[in-house]
């Protein structure tokens, strides 16, 4: 396997630790600070404990400073008195050592309102819980929704000025035909007299139109799915020509193998646009 | 102050039934109400963009189709 290129490039290098060397060749440092203090002094950050650590040598034990020339000189005095105790931190700036801290502001002051404070964040928490678990379901069972596109292939709009009065359309709806009839005066009293207890399945005109006029079924026989004929038949309906079953006016089976009437499809009236929407 | 968080025990969380139910019923109310926010700020860092924003300027009368 090769090794991918190599993205940065090291390489040891000296910076120049001055810009200028003095003729003695001693580098020039100018503005540097010969004060800085040592370690364990505070920088400022004693917390208002301004106590030096004991275990700090003392500045006279060691020190650097500009000699003459440009040189510096550096000292140090070796078994400078050094305190190490058990521990380095700075005193505890107290009177008793013994005396307890004050702890009075961890003290309950209400103890109902702490039993509402605790009773109300474990509510909130199942709160957003719950409308988290909400969401995560609706959301989940969303995707096993139709999407936009397939309801919208699952919808067809057939415009009602396009039927002639006595006339059938047959369309095309999710793969099946779908027989409209507009119907004549004649034909729905003639459909609305008929006695339903000669019906093999009884049901009335009414329960089958939601306007008279229109009719809309699903023109697949009930006996094996065939597609019946329009305007034919004994009873002025449809007929199959695969078994002879035979339909009214009203979608209904009278005659033949068929068991059931033509099944009414879910459809809707757009009397805005004229139209009937199927599905 | 005392006297508001002891209304607020006695009615809520005395009962571990009212205060599931209440919770409940708060989830419902703070999905809606975070549904309700988050699309009204969406609707306006998005203003002008949105298709029933720019719908005027393109459908034309649903006449002689």
């Amino acid at each position: 396997m090769a090794l991918p290129a190599r993205a940065v490039s090291l390489k040891p290098f000296n910076l120049a630790s001055t810009v200028r060397t003095l003729p003695s060749g001693v580098p020039s440092v100018p503005g540097i600070n010969l004060y800085a203090k040592v370690y364990g002094a505070d920088h400022g950050h004693d917390h208002g404990h301004s106590l030096s650590r004991s275990d700090v040598p003392p500045s006279w034990a060691s020190g650097i400073r500009l000699g003459g020339g440009s040189k510096f000189e550096s000292r140090t005095v070796m078994n400078a008195p050094v305190s190490r105790g058990m521990h380095t931190s700075t005193k505890v700036p107290s009177a008793n050592p013994y005396s307890v801290p004050d702890w009075s502001h961890y003290k309950t002051e209400s103890p109902s309102m702490n039993r509402a404070f605790s009773y109300f964040m474990v509510g909130s928490m199942g709160l957003l819980g719950a409308s988290a678990a909400k969401a995560t379901v609706t959301d989940f069972l969303a995707t096993m929704a139709a999407s936009a596109d397939v309801l919208a292939l699952a919808k067809v709009e057939v415009s009602m000025s396009a039927i002639p009065l006595a006339k059938n359309v047959i369309i095309k709806w999710r793969g099946k035909p779908v027989f409209i009839r507009h119907r004549t005066a004649a034909e729905i009293d003639d459909a609305r007299h008929v006695d339903l207890k000669s019906l093999r399945d009884p049901e009335t005109d009414e329960a089958r139109t939601k306007r008279p006029e229109w009719l809309v079924m699903l023109g697949v026989c009930t006996h094996l799915g065939c597609v019946p004929i329009g305007e034919s038949g004994d009873y002025g309906g449809w007929f199959c020509p695969c078994h002879g079953s035979h339909y009214d006016i009203s979608g209904r089976a009278r005659k033949g193998p068929a068991p059931l009437n033509l099944e009414i499809p879910p459809y809707d009236f757009n009397d805005a646009e004229e139209k009937i929407i199927i599905g | 102050m005392p006297g508001l968080a002891d209304t607020l025990y006695n009615t809520i969380f005395r009962r571990n039934s009212v205060f599931v139910a209440s919770i409940f019923i708060g989830a419902f109310g703070f999905g809606l109400a975070f549904d309700t926010a988050s699309n009204r700020f969406w609707d306006y860092h998005n203003r002008g963009k949105q298709w029933k924003d720019i719908r005027d300027k393109y459908a034309t009368p649903a006449e002689g189709e």
